[in-house]
């Protein structure tokens, strides 16, 4: 389904949901339009498409239905187009760092990124891309360079077990990148932007909208130097001397065939590719090939079924420069069916089923046998039961088979919505999550440099997380309040344990992946976003987030690879928009971050580890950009940024540390050729 | 109205066939091969162990190499400590500030006395990952990339300024138990710097990286015989570094 198909099935919830008599629907909504006309007569256009309070967008990953954000029985944050064209983002990491508080980007061993999204990180969160899962991953994380952010139309981020509805991985959330579906007979649009370490991002988009037929192809490149930092004498752990630049390109192409009132085909086609320097005669590469088919079929008013055909491919190899051979060291493969039905009753409730089928296969030179396969099948269902205006209850169900470790899951979730007054939703929800152990982490032998052996654990069970959450959303005049509370219990906790020696051989260290003991974290957030009719808007985001350290099931600390999350971290825009003359319009943007100090617990030394452990202090850190942007009639866009404006350098480039040595100036143009007068 | 479905399936399953279980695109990588065929005057020799030295003659390539542990085993002794004046053989244990300034900023932390390197009774050259050691040997760096462009004979040479082995216990990383710790145990033995040069490891960055320094470098052995050697390559077909593809003259 497509955002426009949302919105109009949305609209018919709504229709069937509070009036049921149509008509009714249809002046009540022309009302508003000339309402809003009125209300609003001096913003801009840009301003009547901002999207601050956004409470009349339509979300779709927390039920897999079609609803309007403000009624969702699942807290959905919402970050559209707009908001990623305000922080000028290149890439996901780039966006949630700046639009969200208690998610952190930190460093992996190998400078690989890992994401900390409220305690939860690497595959306990799933990221889809237009509903569909990603393969590979770089040190259990998906890579994020490949979720660029040109033509993002919106990303919804469900936070809390969502397994019951996505399976494995979905343990501490969802985050779903849906991308943009041409409107006008054509569009061309080219883009560039300038940075420090010659920092270039390019981009071009051509769609093409005809009776039937709907084509957009996206080209983006990027690249950037590697950048030598500095840190003092005497870090208390290990530090980034190199933060190592890349290069990709990314291309991506979605036709969509409307065969008629009923049916409509979606296919699609992706290459990516990144390539990074760490050794000058070995630079590494990363290519993801992926590919498409959705069907969506209308069978009736009421019912609707979706049948789609999903193929990824991520590889990793290494170019030899000296022998020009490329050697393939990593690939994973995903084959994907799906299908999914709908049927909407008059009253608004929804009943929603699927299955899906998936091949997952592993190739890698450090597994045993070096490659690895297996199945999967699920199955779900899911009853959205509209109890009247005010309630709302959905229940949810699956069950996940694993052929290799032939393991199977009964997943259940419950959400309740009540709506008291207008404006006000409480939400509360119970949902369990699950993450079945990768084939990597119950076959890998990998020999890190002589330190020690990773070893997989083909006896691994699967993690399981129990997740209680509430939430309250408030809305009143130009203002918006959200509160959110969250506990999770994570059981058997997927992760590398206690280094340890073999019984007759005190030389090589192993780490084997294990189940933790298990353990809990909990947070909240709270938001407060305003707009008003003079131009300006403001976000702000406050979020508490408390990862306790887990432990093996012997009560020892373990090797605890990522550092925790950050207690407190906040997240602050202002922005100011106006329509100076006909041809030329301005937008101030100021936004901030704020990550509280962090402490881990860590050994002293990795290779006695009867020494004990050490506690090691990150500090906090804050970190603001400034951009304007000068709208130049209709089709030109001139962007001038500042980033890390209050020019902080960090005096250890931890693991954690923000990627930055000081200020940096980002110019960037962007000409849609067809609005070109 | 049924057709229009069966056809998405159709379509949907066609396109499944199409892209394999395991994979597309093969052929866009190449296969990492066995089979290290030199040319006429070319070696190659797998010197990835840290716990090993790599004997070459070069009068006799064919044969292999003799591969010579390097001695770890602490000997009994009453006078265990070695001075500059003395140095012992040993293995010597140093603190690296790898996640600091990097090699330049070390700390001596204790030394292992240990057996002599043991050696074969012929060799020219000896190698041990990115370091170099010559029989009696002194060692120059030409201005020449190419084997090829060299001049006729080594008299073109004969006024250069040679460098003889020197006593190291920095570069020879023997030991890497605690590599993390920036704890790596080093033997005591002399190497040659200039022809060490051919490929220097770099710490920063963490994991380290080595830069091939592709110049022919000329070796006067004690037997006042000269050789041409020039570092081809540092990697094999799978990428692992320190197996060396050496191009060499000799007698030069």
């Amino acid at each position: 389904m497509t955002a426009t198909d949302y919105k109009v099935k949305s609209k018919k919830l709504k229709m069937k949901n509070r009036f049921h008599q149509p008509s009714v629907w249809r002046i009540l909504l022309l009302f508003t339009f000339h309402f809003s006309l009125f209300t609003f007569p001096l913003l801009s256009h840009a301003q009547q498409q901002d999207s601050t309070l956004l409470l009349n967008d339509v979300v779709i990953t927390g039920t897999r239905t079609p609803k309007l954000l403000k009624d969702a029985p699942i807290q959905t944050r919402l970050i559209t187009a707009a908001d990623i064209e305000k922080v000028d983002a290149t890439n996901v990491e780039d966006l949630l760092q700046q639009e969200m508080p208690g998610v952190e980007f930190s460093y992996a061993m190998n400078q690989l990124k890992h994401m900390n999204l409220c305690g939860f990180g690497g595959q306990g969160i799933l990221f889809l891309m237009d509903g569909e899962r990603l393969a590979g991953e770089t040190m259990d994380d998906v890579d994020f360079t490949r979720l660029n952010m040109a033509n993002v139309q919106r990303i919804e981020i469900v936070k809390g077990a969502a397994s019951a509805l996505y399976g494995s991985n979905a343990g501490g959330g969802v985050i779903n990148i849906i991308t943009k579906e041409g409107t006008e007979p054509w569009t061309l649009n080219l883009n560039g932007r300038l940075a420090r370490y010659n920092e270039r991002r390019l981009g071009g988009s051509f769609g093409v909208n005809r009776k039937r037929l709907h084509n957009m192809l996206n080209v983006n490149h990027t690249s950037i130097d590697n950048i030598h930092v500095n840190n003092a004498e005497n870090p208390a752990t290990q530090v980034v001397t190199t933060i190592y630049g890349d290069c990709t390109w990314n291309v991506k192409d979605r036709l969509t065939y409307i065969v008629n009132d009923q049916l409509k085909l979606i296919g699609r086609a992706g290459y990516f590719y990144r390539e990074q320097t760490r050794v000058a005669d070995a630079p590494e590469r990363f290519r993801d090939f992926s590919a498409g088919l959705k069907g969506l079929w209308n069978i009736s008013k009421d019912d609707n079924i979706e049948l789609s055909y999903s193929f990824d491919q991520y590889d990793k190899s290494d170019y030899q420069k000296i022998t020009r051979l490329d050697v393939r060291d990593y690939r994973n493969v995903q084959n994907i069916f799906k299908g999914l039905y709908n049927h909407y009753w008059n009253s608004g409730s929804v009943l929603t089923a699927g299955a899906d089928f998936m091949h997952d296969y592993l190739m890698n030179k450090n597994l045993g046998n070096r490659t690895e396969s297996q199945n999967t099948f699920n199955a779900y269902a899911q009853y959205d039961w509209l109890v009247n205006t005010q309630w709302e209850v959905v229940g949810a169900v699956r069950y996940d088979y694993f052929s290799d470790s032939k393991d199977s899951h009964f997943t259940p979730k419950l959400s309740v919505r009540y709506q008291p007054i207008d404006n006000l939703n409480l939400r509360i929800g119970y949902g369990m999550g699950f993450r079945s152990p990768a084939l990597k982490e119950r076959y890998y032998n990998f020999d890190m440099e002589g330190i020690w052996i990773i070893q997989g654990n083909p006896n691994l069970k699967s993690e399981v997380s129990h997740n209680l959450n509430a939430s309250a959303d408030y809305t009143k005049g130009h203002y918006n309040f959200t509160l959110a509370a969250y506990y999770n219990n994570v059981h058997n906790k997927l992760a590398t344990g206690v280094p340890h020696y073999l019984p007759g051989d005190d030389k090589q260290l192993y780490l084997d992946y294990t189940n933790l003991a298990n353990y809990s974290v909990y947070g909240g957030e709270a938001t407060i976003q305003a707009r008003w009719n003079n131009g300006l808007n403001a976000k702000l985001s406050y979020a508490y987030t408390n990862e306790r350290f887990p432990k093996d099931k012997e009560g020892h600390t373990i090797n605890n690879q990522y550092i925790p999350a950050r207690h407190h971290s906040l997240t602050a825009r202002i922005d100011w928009d106006k329509q100076i003359t006909r041809n030329y319009g301005l937008r101030l943007s100021l936004n901030g971050r704020f990550l509280s100090a962090v402490k881990n617990v860590e050994f002293v030394d990795y290779y006695d580890i009867s020494k004990g452990t050490s506690t090691i202090h990150y500090p906090a850190y804050t970190l603001w950009k400034l951009s304007a942007v000068q709208r130049i009639g209709k089709a030109f866009k001139v962007t001038a940024a500042l980033d890390n404006l209050l020019n902080y350098k960090p005096k250890y480039h931890y693991f954690n540390s923000p990627l930055t040595d000081g200020i940096n100036l980002m110019v960037g143009v962007s000409v849609d050729i067809e609005k070109i007068e | 109205m049924l057709n229009k479905p069966l056809h998405i399936i159709g379509i949907t399953v066609m396109l499944s066939a199409l892209s394999a279980c395991h994979g597309i695109l093969d052929d866009i990588y190449d296969e990492p091969s066995g089979d290290m065929t030199m040319r006429e005057g070319q070696l190659y020799v797998d010197a990835s162990s840290w716990t090993a030295w790599y004997y070459i003659d070069l009068l006799n390539t064919k044969e292999g190499f003799v591969q010579m542990n390097i001695p770890t085993e602490e000997l009994p002794s009453l006078n265990t400590q070695p001075s500059a004046l003395n140095p012992k053989p040993g293995i010597y244990t140093y603190w690296y500030d790898v996640f600091g300034a990097g090699l330049s900023n070390h700390e001596f932390q204790s030394f292992t006395p240990t057996e002599a390197q043991p050696e074969p009774d012929t060799w020219h050259i000896a190698v041990h990952r990115n370091n170099v050691r010559t029989n009696g040997g002194a060692a120059y760096e030409t201005p020449y990339t190419s084997m090829s462009d060299l001049p006729e004979s080594s008299d073109a040479f004969v006024n250069a300024t040679f460098t003889e082995d020197e006593w190291n216990e920095l570069d020879v990383w023997t030991i890497r138990e605690q590599m993390l710790q920036g704890f790596v145990g080093n033997q005591g033995i002399e190497v040659n710097p200039v022809l060490s040069s051919w490929l220097k490891l770099e710490i920063p960055p963490v994991p380290p990286t080595f830069t091939l320094n592709n110049h022919v470098f000329i070796v006067r052995f004690a037997d006042d015989t000269y050789a041409a050697i020039q570092l081809e390559n540092y990697q094999n077909a799978a990428g692992v570094k320190c197996c060396l593809t050496i191009n060499y003259k000799y007698p030069y």
